[in-house]
């Protein structure tokens, strides 16, 4: 294992590819070799357009975080099977650990800090807050925005779209119940 | 009694709002200028020696700033006791398991620390490894641990009445072994440390804890430095549930890495060293042998547990003792005999945990039906002859004052409707009751007691300074709560400075279920002593006695006359223009027996209170996958006192899903020679919404005369019953017992497959 | 845990696409929606130097209804098609399929021909580097060994894939393009049926379309999967199956295809035998349990999954004889389509 990892590591250093194939043909860029250079991203966060320059590896959650401070997008598992991570990409819950932020550019994402408006708070989060649906915490912003976006497709659900709604968001603390009904009354608030 | 503005009443969460916009930080979201990424090292080998290490070339790895090893670290090793001191970070003479820390490194970017912790070399040693207790406890088996022969490493020994004679004298007696795996917490955060010094050599140190001051101390053990050089902050923390609650090699190694490159550094784990490389909870079996009366009455218990520790004795002695002490405490047993052994083995290492035992509450409990049913007795009336009662003494010496066991069974076995279903539900369909008790802290010596201060700001508001930390279960609301109840405040005036060793006083910590009861307690009393102070002033203006007034409303006034107030703003102007300021101080400190040790002394008053609960399940089985569908739920517990119903009501439900959704459902790991197989959320299967049953949540009052406002342990008798619930529930619904935890679906397969192959004249029942 | 480096790609045009790819081979990944790729390549099972995205490239997503045939382009997300009304309408099983994959947010990412083209998975090779430390690479890593069925000569990974079995059920096929050429071949010979190398296209290859088939007559199919919960779960056990009545209201045409039953997807042709022939009101219970005992034997399972491997057989009985059941009764109730 030792060995590989060094094996890996070097070879990640003298890694010598090409950069920009596409207006070229495919023979030339395959011999001509440049090192992994960082990309112009444009990426429209929060109705607000960044121009970020990143490495191309890296994931849309780690640019949030790492990048724009927008530290709200927690990271749990990193592999998708958690929801902690959740943002919306064109109003749709994505896992932010599984999408690369070059992949994204020219999608409208939301994260939780775009949520409230004017400091005043979305009706699905003053739900989460008025009906005890927040513990520990961390898995809230994925939680309120797979929620947000649920609720812009279906304004009156039943309990049970509530919750294979949020099936893919695990959260520790709550045994769910408390989120199920803020849900619920944020819909109700709605109707 | 007065009536109460905020007590007892469900007041909002103060954090919410910051937690509900993304706006809480957690220690991972923490930058600070400079910080560099640190990560680490750790071993393939579940036992070998560390034959030397290399790190010259990660040094020389350009954005590299520093590398740490076992050199850099000090050599006394750490123990939660003295007498466990068996861990140093990091290690120098040898790994213990796969995933050990060896080294550290500190650099620019992740990409980089991650290529340096390449360029390390190790040369090991294998030694032959152990990875069963069964394997550990044999007589030629490697040892561990010098100086632990067989490889146990704690064993705890109690032996109350006469047990033979109890046996004897029984109607009936039975002996069942309980087996368990090893089960995580699965805090939502996995954890994280930031860590730097300042130009004094002060060290400020941010991470998830279940005890600010757990953690200050052994630092500065290790670092060598006075305690007043090691600030442990406050900070949002994602989860505990027993785990965090003592200082991590992370701590260590990120604050020697700080040291060394003299920059801010943050190690944030990865979920797969989260569970592999931070204390989890012990796999365990339980042997329950028990005698009962024809009444039904437990005459005598023998139980024998061996709990497979891991590498070190982290939390041992307490976890050890815990599963036991919860039965005694919920069940009469007048000669009771315990023996329980932490072994050690070359696995990732494992301590308390928010279900302690479920082996051991499941067997108990499961024995009591498996009784009953030869009895005649029906589980519900089983457990109300056995219940422990107000004024008892457990075995182990310690009063029960307030006690609402029985009614925790009756509200709950009344709410299910228990009568209608027992013996009368459909196939495949059963009912289980499950009931356990938690203590309300544990004797710690010097750490027992919290301390509180309030003071008063000049416009009426106060700062209210306390150790207790909030790792989610809303002990900040808790605090902020009893604070302006006590003056008369809106939860709006109360500024919160807590968590902090540099500014809060001493607190236990929030792990042994104690912070409403102490800390709580403690924030009480510095807010009367302030208000009294106030009332002396207030009295004068008011023209009354002091001890006539009551602060309300912002207010103080003459009870029974509202006109005759005073605002407290104009209170408090008025001490200040007589040359004080007005603050309060108040200290709680349990009245537990200090001679009480884990090990060496079991005896004498464990906690000031106990809490009790009760849950009924109700499930349904298919009985061609064995998969399990809960259908409803019935949690019942003595809280002493609700201060705030809906955060217990969310406790109680968070409790159930980790106890009994998961705990008895779905999760355990899976090992291969010492290595974790099922690390991360996609395979350790936790609890998720679209499983969760119905809970109907059942809040009893005993009022505890010590407790604040008679409030004491809430949720945890629940998080330990629903286990025990969820297997008798399963167990009726398929008509045998299962002894194996969790109940996965393919072991009701085969105990039906068995059940069939022992009857195969009987009619099987219709699917539902 | 962070993504191994890389350089990036991003064609707009198949053809565009289809060069890269023929000049990269073994160096490049597709990535199409990313949700399992990504984690093979955090955990360093894969190290590529160029990922090439198929998000912009133009005319792969949709579905489409034909004359003979419904459509579904590779990049067509699950969530596409688990809302599609026509999918539902013509092809329970695959709706179904695409209902009960993954969780809500990755099938609004994942896409139908990366689900169908996912590895083989097991317990020893799906990790993080820390949990495989020490390890040495196993068959599926180039290595010589395999660690869940110690001393074997090959690989025991298991096809997890939710929609493959689905679509193999209703005799979908898929259309495969390299530069200059393209194939159309059964879903099932997309399998290779070796655990180490389990997907059978060229790196030059790419899926473009699969066709799903509207057969004319009587016909239903469903799909079954067992899970410990109710979301974020592969298959533990699964079976599709498709049924098609002829014209004289026999049951002509029987298809039973499991998951999670060995590298591959598995067609359990045996197992037809016992329904074939029969019109669906004549199929009795025995009928229905023996093709689910067949269908059983043809799956290969060792001690790799969460869930013991002597467990894994049984389910794949009990999924068998579900879907089987769920068919017949759509069959004997309205029994217009699959």
């Amino acid at each position: 294992m030792q060995a590989r990892r060094k094996q890996a590591a070097r070879k990640q250093a003298t890694k010598r590819i090409s950069k920009q194939p596409a207006k070229r043909t495919v023979k030339q860029a395959v011999t001509k070799a440049v090192t992994i250079e960082k990309k112009r991203v444009a990426l429209r966060i929060n109705r607000e357009d960044y121009e970020l320059f990143i490495y191309p590896h890296r994931t849309l959650g780690e640019v949030l975080r790492d990048e724009l401070h927008l530290t709200g997008t927690k990271q749990s598992c990193s592999e998708g099977a958690c929801g902690t991570c959740t943002v919306l990409l064109d109003g749709a819950p994505v896992r932010s650990c599984l999408l690369l932020a070059v992949d994204v550019e020219g999608k409208e994402i939301t994260t939780i800090e775009g949520l409230a408006e004017n400091g005043k708070l979305h009706p699905i989060q003053e739900a989460f807050v008025e009906h005890y649906a927040i513990q520990c915490g961390f898995c809230t912003p994925g939680m309120i925005l797979t929620a947000k976006a649920f609720l812009d497709t279906n304004p009156h659900p039943t309990e049970e779209e509530i919750r294979n709604a949020i099936s893919g968001n695990i959260c520790r603390c709550t045994g769910y119940s408390k989120i199920v009904e803020a849900i619920k009354a944020a819909s109700e608030r709605g109707r | 009694m007065t009536e109460r503005s905020l007590i007892g009443k469900s007041m909002q969460r103060v954090d919410a709002i910051a937690k509900a916009t993304g706006q809480a930080l957690f220690t991972a979201d923490l930058s600070l200028p400079r910080m560099l990424c640190g990560k680490v090292l750790r071993s393939p080998y579940p036992h070998a020696k560390i034959v030397r290490i290399d790190t010259s070339r990660a040094e020389k790895l350009p954005g590299v700033k520093a590398v740490v090893t076992g050199q850099d670290s000090s050599d006394e090793k750490w123990g939660v006791f003295r007498y466990t001191q068996d861990q140093r970070f990091l290690p120098v003479d040898k790994v213990r398991y796969i995933g050990e820390e060896i080294a550290a490194v500190a650099a620019l970017d992740e990409d980089t620390a991650f290529e340096a912790l390449g360029l390390i070399r190790v040369e090991y040693a294998e030694l032959p490894a152990v990875f069963t207790m069964d394997d550990a406890l044999k007589v030629d088996a490697p040892i561990i641990h010098e100086g632990y022969k067989g490889n146990v490493n704690i064993h705890v020994k109690i032996d109350v009445g006469d047990v033979e004679k109890g046996f004897k004298e029984s109607f009936l007696v039975r002996e069942d072994t309980f087996d368990a795996p090893e089960e995580s917490y699965f805090q939502a955060e996995p954890y994280a440390v930031v860590a730097q010094f300042d130009n004094a050599g002060s060290l400020e140190i941010w991470m998830p804890n279940a005890g600010p001051h757990l953690k200050s101390k052994p630092l500065a053990n290790v670092l060598g430095v006075p305690l007043n050089k090691v600030r442990v902050r406050k900070i949002t923390i994602g989860g505990a549930f027993g785990g965090r609650s003592e200082i991590s090699p992370a701590d260590v190694m990120c604050a020697l890495l700080a040291k060394k490159s003299g920059r801010p550094v943050k190690i944030v784990y990865t979920r797969e060293e989260n569970t592999i490389a931070t204390r989890q909870a012990h796999g365990m079996r339980a042997i329950i042998k028990t005698g009962v009366d024809r009444e039904g009455r437990v005459q005598a218990r023998d139980i024998t547990c061996y709990m497979d520790g891991g590498a070190y004795s982290s939390t041992g002695p307490i976890a050890t003792s815990v599963p036991f002490l919860c039965m005694e405490q919920a069940y009469r047993m007048e000669n009771v005999r315990y023996h329980g052994y932490r072994v050690f083995t070359n696995k990732p290492i494992r301590g308390m945990y928010r279900c302690h035992g479920r082996a051991f509450a499941c067997g108990v409990d499961l024995q009591l039906d498996l009784l009953g049913e030869e009895l005649g007795i029906d589980p519900v009336e089983m457990r109300l002859r056995n219940a422990r009662q107000p004024g008892d003494y457990t075995p182990t010496k310690s009063q029960v004052g307030s006690c609402a066991m029985v009614e925790t069974i009756v509200k709950s076995a009344e709410a299910a409707r228990w009568k209608e279903k027992w013996g009368k539900l459909p196939p495949y369909h059963g009912i289980g009751i499950g009931c356990n008790s938690v203590q309300t802290g544990f004797p710690m010596g010097i750490r027992g007691g919290s301390e509180a201060f309030v003071k008063f700001n000049e416009d009426g508001g106060i700062t209210v300074i306390s150790g207790v930390v909030d790792n989610g279960q809303g002990n900040e609301t808790m605090l902020v709560q009893i604070a302006a109840e006590e003056l008369g405040l809106s939860p709006q005036d109360v500024q919160l400075v807590s968590a902090d060793t540099e500014v809060t006083p001493s607190d236990p910590g929030s792990y042994s279920m104690v912070s409403t009861f102490v800390g709580g307690n403690a924030v009480r009393l510095a807010a009367q002593d302030a208000k009294n102070k106030l009332f002396v002033i207030a009295a004068k203006a008011l023209e009354a006695k002091p001890e006539e007034l009551i602060a309300k409303d912002r207010k103080i006034m003459v009870k029974g006359e509202p006109e005759r107030s005073l605002s407290l703003t104009k209170a408090v102007r008025m001490a200040l223009s007589r040359g004080q300021s007005i603050s309060g101080e108040g200290g709680y400190w349990p009245k537990v027996d200090s001679r009480r040790e884990w090990v060496e002394n079991p005896f004498g008053q464990l906690s000031e209170a106990f809490s009790f609960g009760t849950t009924i399940v109700e499930v349904k089985v298919d009985p061609e996958t064995g998969r399990v569908t809960v259908l409803e739920t019935w949690a019942a517990q003595d809280v002493g006192y609700a201060l705030n119903p809906k955060i217990i009501e969310s406790q109680f439900e968070g409790g159930l899903a980790m106890g009994g959704q998961g705990g008895m459902l779905t999760e355990y790991h899976v090992f291969d020679r010492g290595r974790v197989l099922n690390p991360t959320q996609l395979d350790y299967k936790l609890p998720l919404a679209c499983d969760m049953p119905k809970i109907n949540n059942i809040i009893v009052e005993s009022h505890d005369p010590n407790g604040p406002y008679g409030a004491k342990e809430a949720a945890m008798s629940i998080a330990m019953s629903a286990a025990q619930g969820y297997a008798a529930a399963i167990c009726n619904a398929i008509g045998v017992p299962i002894k194996e935890f969790p109940i996965t679906p393919e072991k009701i397969l085969k105990a039906l497959e068995e059940k069939a192959s022992r009857q195969p004249s009987a009619v099987s029942g219709p699917e539902d | 845990m962070n993504l191994p480096r890389f350089e990036f790609l991003s064609p707009t045009t198949i053809k565009e696409t289809l060069l890269l790819m023929s000049g990269y081979k073994e160096k490049l990944r597709v990535l199409a929606g990313g949700t399992e790729i990504t984690g093979r390549l955090k955990h360093r099972l894969v190290t590529p130097t160029y990922i090439l995205s198929l998000k912009r490239v133009h005319g792969l997503a949709g579905i489409t209804q034909k004359k003979s045939e419904v459509v579904i382009g590779a990049t067509t997300t699950l969530s596409e098609i688990a809302d599609s009304q026509l999918i539902a309408n013509l092809f329970s099983s695959v709706s179904e399929a695409s209902r009960r994959a993954a969780a809500p947010a990755i099938r609004n990412v994942a896409t139908v021909a990366g689900n169908v083209l996912q590895e083989s998975r097991c317990l020893y090779y799906n990790q993080s580097e820390l949990p495989r430390n020490g390890l040495g690479p196993c068959y599926k890593l180039a290595g010589e060994t395999c660690h869940a069925v110690k001393g074997s000569k090959r690989c025991f990974s298991v096809y997890q894939g939710d929609l493959a079995p689905a679509l193999i059920a209703v005799g979908a096929q898929a259309r495969v393009q390299k530069t200059g050429s393209f194939r159309t071949v059964p879903v099932e010979d997309l399998f290779t049926g070796k655990g180490a190398n389990p997907i059978g296209l060229a790196r030059n290859e790419l899926l473009t379309e699969i066709m799903l088939p509207i057969r004319k007559g009587r016909s239903a199919s469903a799909y079954q999967k067992f899970t410990l919960r109710g979301s974020i779960e592969y298959p533990l056990a699964s079976a599709a199956v498709f049924l098609w009545e002829g014209k004289g209201g026999m049951i002509e045409e029987v298809r039973i295809v499991l998951g999670t039953a060995g590298p591959g997807p598995k067609l359990a042709e045996d197992a037809a035998k016992a329904i074939s022939g029969k019109r669906p009101q004549d199929v009795k219970a025995a009928d229905v349990q023996q093709a689910a005992s067949l269908a059983a034997k043809a799956m290969e399972a060792v001690d790799n999954l969460m869930l013991p491997s002597s467990y894994r057989r049984k389910l794949a009985a009990v999924m068998t004889k579900r879907a089987l059941e769920e068919a017949l009764r759509s069959l004997r109730e309205v029994g217009h389509a699959s």
